[in-house]
């Protein structure tokens, strides 16, 4: 039965259940254990605390006392009043000192709870005393010094910081995590001016010490700790100053660090957060170092697969820090850097591994790059479907990368095409937090992408991970961390558990799958479960590889783009909202329950209307495309449409408010209203997907999106005008074989509801007429040319031609289909009505 | 250079790097938050001085008297971070923690047809202790190498002896 309630989302049953049983065997230890269970499951910390020093006083161990303890904790953490937060914490603490004074403290954990219980009171001193102690090492494994290093820092004890990172960093050369505070004490004894012969407080002496650790790496392994600890300071330095005296210049610093790691996959991604710190003139000007620091060039070709890692270190460091190249430029080292992986593959050098990329696949990754600087510039997709092109040829040879796939993902949507990219999403296979993190990349951009079955197929399995793992699962885990006894979890858990279950794709998600079922799926939605007061961005932004100059890339990215997709959530949420609510007015209920939601409806309208309209002041400008990031929020193109949405949507669902109450005066009048507005929307769309001399490729994207949006329209009021068809023909009319006796009033209704219905079919014929005429991909490459020059025959075909046909294909074909069935629906709608 | 420290929940949304690899599992949000909650100490990462994750390991204790364990459940560098040594570091803090559990042994298991990361293990002083046939399931399924290295509890090195015969999966403990 408790499972029963567990699953239906019921869980304050569950206490009821064990609360009873309890009082009916009072010393049961497993029936206690599940009552404090179910307290936790609901998050009520006092009945916790009750229930667990409940068990204790029969059943005196360990763990029941400390989860009372944990009880305590939460409720202190939970509570604004800071006088009850502190005897909460007085009382948590004392509880715990009396265990230790009478040696019964057993577990690591009960001793990470007592430092908990002591951080939330800031009693860094009491921590750190508690961590000298015997009984600390007794429990918890690792070093000492590591530990009392953070509760140092928080009392400004910079000297023994200090000491105590470089004996870790003495045997420890490659930790950042004891360089990064080192560096934080040597910089505050540099303000201190002590001087003392022991303690690195100036940047002379921190510089010595970090030329002793490189010195002391002798033989075997050289760790790139020293060297990255050596640009850190520079760059802490040149917050304030200039440390070239000191340190000679970044410049130097960084191509040093080239030259000794370049054979490492890792050397270019450690060095992008420095090359950052060179000023921009001077890292454009003294560029080509990067490239010749190994005696490479740009047209130099590597016969080891070490010196191909070398070369597409230098090559990528290099294209870090040049100017972002014009179109012609951009062309030619695409071109060259094409060449150089056609030849590794021509001399057989692709070695790759079910675990191992093979090197030479950067060359592409990095041609890719430059594709898309020229596609961009130049607003064409032939760059585009050469990087596809060479990247498909990749992927034929090294299947495991990643890398790849993720750009072809990206490249594939940037020319609109969510099938094509769809083949290759399906190879990532993706799964479960996966489908959140990185659900940007696919699932969010299919629903705009007029692709109807697959988006709804990868939103309902986002919708169906979001509800059953992170919703249910959650909670349950939190009780798995009093079970074991780890209290450092329980709070975390808790916070992941509240994290997920607010995600902001989730939220969106579930309402466009609902809007888009409507187009694609017809069934009543149900209502919108209520917005929560902030939403979490769960996005993995940084996955896909970004060779870009530090100028060009875009620091406010995730914040704007997390805003605009709020601004759209709370946009569709209105419209869903306002869409289920005119279903309930459709059912047969007394007047008063439908005076609320006419109300309520009206209330939703006027929300969506004010937020169209902010929106369309704030949402108006066109953003540019980054290779890694997502692509402008689809808000952006829906507010800015000149097809009127805003009027669109407002005045249909109005219209059915008024229709519920039998208003029939200002039915009529919104009935000719949407007449207008759809005649007027149907002309603004063709305009607004308007083909012309532009490359189709490229303008693809933008002209599915709006299609999508306008397709939105067509399923929401086909929907509503069913709605609609339900209140003007009751139940009991339909059943029975007489016509019920209309008044002239109701005729007019009809004959208007009717006239709807005509002019949105003919609407729906528009479109069909726009579809049949949609332009194909223009698909020309040079890269067979490339292949037959250089005698390579790959294994199969290129397959991105026929993904990007068929793909097109199939999308114009579910969408004409679909519109079918739409005329086909609102045909018979008119003829039951009139029978 | 790399920032070891212990995996938290949010570690979850940014391990692409490592779990787009296609020989790395991504599981369900349970498997994560059981070893969480339940040994904490095995779940560790390597962070690079950029923030990315590099790397993390899985682990936990298990067993009786003398199969007191460690086990290494999961253990996986992203492909962009390989050849730094980050498995043996990651390695090394297991055996340590085991050690700390006073286990006998640590043991993991692996694919036979994983020869990069059985010859890894080899150099890490583990041996292979038998197969166990048919353990990953897939089209077709494929046997494991179960490889061990004794801790400094097992002084005869008992646990090491390696069987002459396959086992069965499901007579695995």
């Amino acid at each position: 039965m408790t499972m029963s309630f567990r699953e239906s989302q019921q869980l304050h049953k569950v206490c009821t259940i064990y609360e009873n049983a309890v009082k009916i065997d009072t010393t049961n230890e497993e029936l206690h254990s599940h009552l404090f269970m179910s307290y936790v499951r609901v998050g009520d910390f006092r009945s916790q605390q009750r229930a667990a020093m409940a068990i204790y006083k029969f059943a005196p161990k360990n763990p029941y006392y400390f989860w009372a303890v944990m009880s305590i904790v939460l409720q202190a953490k939970e509570t604004e009043d800071t006088t009850k937060r502190n005897i909460l914490l007085t009382l948590a603490q004392r509880m715990i000192d009396n265990f230790i004074s009478e040696n019964r403290m057993e577990a690591e954990q009960e001793a990470r709870l007592y430092i908990m219980i002591l951080e939330l009171q800031e009693k860094w001193e009491d921590i750190i005393k508690f961590i000298e102690s015997p009984l600390y090492g007794q429990l918890i494994p690792g070093s000492i010094s590591q530990a009392c290093i953070p509760y140092l820092k928080k009392l400004g004890r910079w000297k023994k910081v200090n000491i105590l990172c470089k004996e870790l960093l003495y045997d420890n050369l490659d930790r950042w995590d004891y360089y990064m505070p080192y560096f934080d004490s040597v910089f505050h004894l540099m303000k201190e001016n002590s001087n003392e012969e022991n303690i690195d407080d100036t940047a002379e002496k921190c510089h010595e010490f970090i030329c002793q650790l490189v010195e002391s790496m002798s033989s075997g392994r050289t760790l790139r700790g020293p060297y990255l600890a050596r640009l850190e300071l520079w760059k802490r330095l040149s917050v304030e100053g200039d440390p070239t005296a000191l340190l000679g210049s970044a410049l130097a610093l960084c191509v040093q660090y080239l030259r000794v790691f370049a054979s490492k996959p890792c050397a270019v991604p450690d060095l992008k957060v420095y090359l950052a710190m060179i000023p921009q003139e001077e890292r454009e000007a003294n560029c080509r170092d990067f490239l010749t620091c190994l005696g490479f060039d740009e047209n130099s070709e590597p016969e080891t697969m070490d010196d191909i890692q070398r070369h597409i270190s230098c090559l990528t460091a290099w294209r870090l820090t040049a100017p972002r190249p014009g179109t012609t430029d951009a062309l030619q080292l695409a071109a060259t850097l094409r060449r150089h992986y056609l030849r590794s593959l021509e001399k057989n050098m692709i070695k790759y591994s079910t675990t191992e990329f093979c090197s030479a696949d950067s060359y592409a990754i990095l041609a890719a790059h430059h594709y898309f600087y020229a596609a961009t510039e130049q607003k064409s997709s032939k760059p585009i479907l050469e990087a596809l092109c060479l990247l498909e040829l990749v992927l034929l040879y090294s299947p495991a990368n990643y890398h790849v796939k993720l750009l072809l993902v990206q490249l594939y949507h940037l020319l609109g095409n969510a099938l094509a990219a769809d083949s290759i999403y399906r190879r990532l296979e993706l799964k479960h937090i996966q489908l959140v993190s990185l659900g940007w990349l696919h699932t969010a951009r299919a629903d705009a992408a007029c692709v109807p079955t697959r988006a709804l197929q990868l939103l309902a399995d986002l919708r169906a991970f979001h509800t059953h793992h992170a919703k249910d699962q959650s909670i349950e885990h939190m009780t798995y961390a009093y079970k074991f006894g780890t209290f450092e979890k329980v709070v975390e858990l808790r916070a992941w558990a509240a994290r997920l279950e607010a995600c902001a794709l989730c939220a969106v998600s579930a309402r466009r799958r609902d809007l888009l079922a409507l187009l694609a799926a017809p069934a009543p939605p149900a209502p919108p479960a209520p917005l929560h007061a902030a939403h979490t961005d769960n996005r993995d932004l940084n996955i896909i590889v970004n060779w870009e100059p530090p100028e060009l890339q875009d620091p406010d990215l995730r914040s704007r783009t997390f805003d605009q997709d709020m601004a759209y959530l709370r946009l569709t949420d209105a419209l869903l909202s306002s869409v289920t609510l005119c279903t309930e007015l459709a059912e047969n209920k007394p007047i008063e329950e439908k005076m609320q939601h006419y109300e309520q409806l009206r209330t939703c309208v006027d929300t969506f209307s004010e937020a169209m309209e902010k929106c369309t002041e704030k949402y108006c400008v066109y953003e540019k495309i980054t290779i890694s990031g997502p692509f402008p929020s689809r808000i952006i193109g829906f507010v800015s449409s000149p097809v009127p949405y805003r009027e669109l949507y407002s005045i249909t669902l109005r219209m059915i408010g008024e229709l519920s109450m039998n208003n029939t005066d200002k039915v009529h009048e919104l009935c000719d209203q949407v007449v207008a507005i759809i005649l007027i929307s149907s002309k603004l769309i063709v305009q607004e997907i308007r083909y012309g001399a532009e490359d189709n490729g490229w303008s693809m994207r933008d002209r599915l999106e709006s299609l999508s949006n306008y397709l939105q329209s067509i399923g929401v009021l086909t929907y509503l005008l069913g709605v609609c068809y339900e209140m003007i023909t009751p139940t009991n009319t339909k059943k029975s074989k007489k016509k019920a006796n209309r008044s002239v009033d109701q005729m007019q209704t009809i004959k208007l509801i009717d006239n709807i219905n005509v002019t949105l079919q003919q609407a729906i014929a528009s479109l069909e007429e726009l579809m049949d005429l949609w332009p194909d991909y223009d698909f020309s490459v040079d890269l067979e040319e490339e292949l037959t020059r250089m005698n390579i025959n790959p294994t199969a075909p290129s397959p991105v031609e026929n993904k990007l046909k068929l793909g097109l294909d199939k999308i114009i074909e579910d969408i004409q289909n679909i519109l079918k069935r739409k005329t086909a629906y609102l045909k018979g709608l008119i003829l039951n009505t009139n029978t | 250079m790399t920032t070891l420290r212990p995996f938290t929940c949010e570690d979850m949304l940014r391990f692409n790097n490592v779990n787009l690899d296609p020989l790395t599992e991504t599981y369900g949000l349970s498997f994560y938050t059981q070893y969480l909650a339940h040994w904490p100490e095995y779940f560790q990462v390597v962070e690079s001085p950029s923030g990315e994750i590099m790397g993390y390991i899985m682990g936990k204790a298990e067993g009786h008297g003398e199969n007191w364990h460690g086990h290494v459940t999961a253990l996986t560098v992203s492909p962009d971070y390989r050849r730094l040594g980050l498995a043996a570091t990651l390695m090394n803090l297991l055996e340590e923690v085991s050690e700390k559990k006073k286990a006998y042994l640590v043991d993991l298991f692996v694919r036979v047809s994983n020869k990069v990361a059985i010859n890894m293990y080899k150099n890490l002083g583990y041996i292979v202790y038998r197969t166990v046939l048919e353990y990953y399931s897939g089209d077709p399924d494929e046997d494991a190498y179960d490889m061990r290295k004794a801790c400094s509890r097992d002084i005869n090195k008992q646990s090491v002896i390696p069987l002459s015969h396959p086992v069965r999966t499901e007579d695995v403990d």
